[in-house]
């Protein structure tokens, strides 16, 4: 896990890469790989690559990057984790390349000289890098199918630029500031800025599961090779009959099949613990893949201690079953005061949320480890969010009234004008968009609705904003194929929308700031199309099948806790903290009943925009 | 290398040349001036035009004019230049007809901004792709309508002139920026180092002196070049450089406000007047020089500061706009910000100081670099189209035909 950069002065006329402008941007990544750093040349000096590691396999000073191949013909900057690397290299030992190092990283090299850009559909987890090919003349950069590890990168028209971080780009003081109204509108309406777009209109991401030709007339389309709702698509149109006992053992072996991959490592692997099924049972199948000693970690609020609130009595007891060494990590109010400012600097793009994942990552590196495995994505892969249920039934509900024309809009501004203070904007908003999935989705999962925009930023910027990212059509385009049944619907909006730009950035930012480089066995191609082919069939909302896996069954108290969500007391801090008031200023946020998440949003973007 | 072998793409053949009809694509160019027009565009359309009848995909180029300064008699193979209509229907008339006339026509290249809308109707109405070039003030000046918005957004490529015209570009459309290329203006050979020429030194009596100057247009849409800032602070730069002359090359109804504000800064004795100079005299008024400067504002690209490198004399442009390309970024010249006296003062201050004259340095903006960019965008071009009904149907004819 680590930190990438990259410079292709691509077109005739750009200046040859600035070994500067490129160490700024590697070196502003210094605490995602805080264990080494490197740099590589072309000849010519129109390529340069960065690198900043933190080493998990192969710890010796051979798996230092950039890496380049034996012949000289092709460079890798890397970051991430390939979980079957071992096998790949055995095939590809077999048919003669000739391994130096025991790395990942040389994986890619070879695999890349055998099969070219299709190696992308061989590599199981997360990953994204930049490749030279000194034959082609031309870059290769990749992202992984979820989109764990991100890629940003920023073409002027003469030279592009690539980092694993947006602030990154920016350090190196070439790329342009100016905002991307896309990117501002984005988060408004949906908590986290939806990629491709960042808040820059020069820096894009490399969307999840795609790659990019950069040659020597520039950056080529995004070719998407990976998409979650083609996986459910392909899964529904292959299914076969499965009998109950068959199926129960299948998604066992798949979960412990995730999770032995994910445990891949030189140094030891601890894990997150909360309350839920989702880490508990991966804890049990970490110890059912053979780990004997694991280290958990659990986040705890002074406030909650003795309520139902309070998840460390629970964690402490899914610990002492499966017999970890188990810490309960305090945070004070006053500890966050202190880090906020912190929190602020490392956040790579707005986005509200990622301050528990922040403290849960400082106390696991406060215990030595560089490592921990995550239960993020239970929720999306066993349909765990109530949006499950609902959107369907909303969609069901609205689907003919919210096909006559003008009456969403009309209903929207009736109440609006006169009853917006006795209905929620979301109510309003109801018909306009109940009607179809990626509207309901929308509305179900939006923070501001389109037409409340105004009381938080500029009207221009929301105007473009809003037609160019174009909510609806952006949320419909990912759940293209569309599969039949909804269950696995609503699994690809929440994985290619929340999970993807919410869960996946911000738990990115917030661990790499510790230098932790968290690892998600829910989140796994190779799982979801396993797991695909059960649901579509049955369209399972319960994560049964995950809380059975582990040979030492989970607690039954975790098993029938009833969903909470999870709760902090970060909130009335905020509330109370006099640095976040901003948003007192605005009227439609210091109305009684606004909701926090709202007020932290503007504060966000104050806080961010202005740095 | 053809860009087709890189993406891989199915559908097209490696080697580019092999799906092409045996009289190659045929391009229809709407362009203001090309063959026979004055200024940057029109050179910049003849530079673009010529290198496309080169690239090996291209069979003709139909070039439609708005404007022709002069009648032009021999043209490079493969290109074929209509009559200029100067009306504006006319001319959206006469488009259409030539497209409908000359069919089969491939691609439609569009050489301005305001020509968009006509363009982009064309490619509808003949279902063929659009590439279409921007050039800076165009963009820079007035907010798109709707309607131009939607012709730029169906464009296959958009070739600008400059990194910055891209950048503002891609702030009013919502288009791939992928699809977007920079494509810079080019410098004729004419331009290049040598010594004060005699005639001029006596013309504007500058034996002995320094000379410093702009070349522009100085019409009233022009201001925004910078003569005003040079003028505003030259007293600063007289008490240093007593025998430095201000010469400004050009002409319009800007030149009056200009004389006026010389006098009133007390600097006319030094300011002087070049007015309008002949296409064959410039390369000589660059060599009389010491030191260009143009601290514009809103430069699209500002193909004047090639020419002062090419000519190897010192170079200051402004940082905040199109200028930074054929600066590069101030490896080539010096760029300071236009709106502060001070830094223009010290830069302009430390060329006269030391107006050593290098070799030509716009070796990169030579016309070889911009054939080969088009012969690369061309490919590029068709391999991205593919994804249209178009060129799929371009395709089909072309393997038909062959």
């Amino acid at each position: 896990m680590c930190g990438i950069a990259g410079i292709y002065a691509y077109q005739y006329a750009a200046n040859a890469v600035d070994r500067n402008e490129l160490r700024c941007i590697r070196d502003h990544m210094a605490v995602r790989g805080p264990d080494g750093f490197g740099e590589w040349y072309s000849q010519d000096g129109r390529v340069g690559f960065g690198h900043r590691r933190l080493t998990i396999i192969d710890l010796s000073e051979r798996g230092a990057q950039p890496m380049v191949s034996a012949d000289g013909k092709l460079v890798v900057t890397f970051n991430g984790e390939i979980y079957n690397y071992r096998q790949l290299r055995t095939s590809l030992e077999a048919k003669g390349y000739r391994f130096r190092t025991q790395t990942d990283t040389e994986v890619l090299l070879h695999l890349y000289a055998e099969k070219g850009e299709a190696m992308v559909h061989d590599l199981r987890g997360m990953f994204a890098f930049g490749l030279w090919d000194a034959e082609k003349n031309a870059l290769l950069l990749a992202r992984d199918p979820y989109g764990i590890k991100p890629l940003y990168y920023a073409d002027d028209g003469w030279t592009l630029r690539f980092a694993s971080q947006v602030k990154a780009l920016l350090a190196g003081e070439k790329v342009s500031r100016d905002p991307e109204p896309a990117g501002w509108v984005g988060f408004c309406l949906f908590g986290s800025v939806p990629e491709p777009f960042t808040t820059y209109q020069e820096i894009r991401a490399l969307p999840a599961g795609s790659t990019l030709w950069v040659d020597r007339v520039g950056a080529h389309q995004t070719k998407q090779y990976f998409s979650i709702a083609n996986t459910y698509c392909q899964a529904q149109a292959g299914s076969s009959p499965v009998y109950e006992e068959h199926q129960q053992l299948g998604a066992r072996e798949a979960l412990l099949d995730s999770v032995r991959h994910h445990l891949v490592a030189d140094v030891p692997v601890g894990a997150f613990l909360s309350s839920g099924i989702d880490s508990g049972a991966l804890v049990g199948l970490m110890r059912d893949a053979g780990q004997q000693e694991i280290q958990t970690v659990t986040v705890a609020f002074e406030e909650f201690r003795g309520s139902s609130e309070d998840e460390a009595p629970i964690a402490a007891e899914v610990a002492s079953r499966y017999g970890t060494r188990h810490t309960t990590r305090v945070v004070t109010e006053q500890e966050f005061r202190n880090d906020l400012p912190k929190i602020i600097e490392a956040m790579d793009q707005p986005t509200i949320d990622g301050l528990n994942t922040w403290f849960v990552s400082k106390a696991a590196r406060e215990l030595g480890l560089k490592v921990a495995i995550s239960g993020l994505g239970g929720d999306e892969l066993f349909g765990g969010y109530p949006s499950f249920r609902e959107v369907p039934l909303c969609v069901r509900a609205l689907a003919i009234p919210g096909r006559i024309p003008g009456l969403g809009d009309l209903t929207r501004l009736l109440i609006s004008r006169g009853l917006s203070h006795f209905v929620n904007p979301k109510a309003a908003g109801l018909l306009k968009y109940g009607g179809s999935y990626a509207s309901a989705y929308f509305l179900r999962r939006g923070l501001f609705m389109p037409w409340e925009l105004q009381a938080v930023m500029n009207a221009d910027t929301a105007r473009l904003g809003l037609r160019r990212l174009n909510p609806i059509r952006h949320i419909e385009a990912l759940l293209e194929p569309k599969p039949t049944n909804s269950f696995c619907r609503v699994a690809v909006l929440e994985s290619s929308l929340y999970m993807r730009n919410q869960l996946l950035r911000d738990t990115d930012w917030a661990s790499m700031a510790h230098s932790l480089e968290v690892r998600v066995p829910l989140v796994d191609s190779i799982l979801l199309s396993q797991f695909a082919r059960i649901t579509t069939k049955h369209g399972s909302q319960s994560k049964r099948p995950l809380a059975d896996s582990p040979r030492i069954p989970l607690p039954p108290k975790v098993i029938e806790r009833p969903k909470t969500g999870f709760t902090t007391p970060i909130q009335s801090w905020l509330q109370r903290d006099n640095r976040t008031q901003e948003w007192r200023r605005v009227p439609a946020l210091a109305a009684r009943k606004c909701a926090w998440a709202r007020r932290w949003a503007f504060q966000v973007s104050t806080a961010t925009a202005a740095a | 290398m053809c860009v087709g072998e890189t993406v891989g793409f199915p559908g097209v053949h490696g080697d580019g040349s092999s799906v092409v009809r045996p009289s190659g694509l045929r391009v229809l160019a709407l362009v203001t001036e090309a063959f026979g027009g004055r200024g940057g565009i029109a050179q910049y359309n003849r530079d673009f035009l010529s290198a496309l009848a080169r690239c090996d995909r291209v069979g003709d180029v139909i070039v439609l004019p708005r404007f022709s300064a002069r009648s032009v008699r021999t043209l490079a193979p493969g290109i074929r230049q209509l009559r200029p209509v100067e009306s504006k229907i006319g001319y959206s008339l006469n488009a259409l007809w030539t497209a409908i006339t000359q069919q089969p026509i491939d691609i439609v290249f569009c050489g301005h901004l305001n020509m968009a809308q006509l363009a982009a109707g064309i490619c509808k109405v003949l279902n063929v792709p659009l590439w279409l070039q921007v050039h800076g003030v165009e963009v820079f000046w007035r907010k798109l309508t709707a309607l131009e918005r939607r012709s730029v957004e169906s464009a296959t490529i958009v070739t600008s002139v400059s990194r910055h015209t891209r950048r503002r570009l891609l702030h009013c459309v919502g288009i791939d920026p992928s699809r977007v290329k920079v494509l810079s203006n080019t410098v004729d050979l004419q331009y290049r180092p040598g010594p004060k020429p005699n005639y001029l030194l006596d013309r504007h009596a500058a034996s002995g002196k320094k000379v410093l100057m702009t070349v522009s247009r100085l019409s009233n849409f022009d201001r925004y070049k910078g003569h005003d800032r040079v003028i505003r602070i030259l007293r600063r730069l007289l008490e240093q450089h007593p025998e430095t002359i201000y010469l400004i090359v050009g002409d319009g109804e800007n030149r009056p406000r200009l004389e006026k504000l010389a006098v009133e800064y007390q600097v006319a004795k030094s300011v002087q007047f070049a007015g309008l100079v002949t296409p064959e005299e410039l390369p000589d008024y660059f060599r009389l020089a010491d030191v260009f400067v143009m601290p514009s504002t809103c430069e699209g690209f500002g193909i004047v500061f090639l020419e002062a490198m090419a000519t190897g004399i010192r170079v200051i442009g402004g940082n905040k706009d199109g200028s930074r390309d054929p600066l590069c970024d101030g490896e080539l010249g010096t760029l300071v910000d236009p709106e502060s006296d001070e830094q223009l003062a010290s830069a302009i201050l430390a060329a006269l100081d030391d107006p050593a004259r290098t070799d030509d340095r716009s070796g990169r903006f030579k016309p070889e670099a911009f054939r080969e960019y088009v012969n690369a965008l061309h490919h590029f071009f068709s391999v991205q189209s593919c994804h249209s009904v178009a060129t799929q149907m371009v395709l089909q004819r072309e393997e038909t035909a062959a």
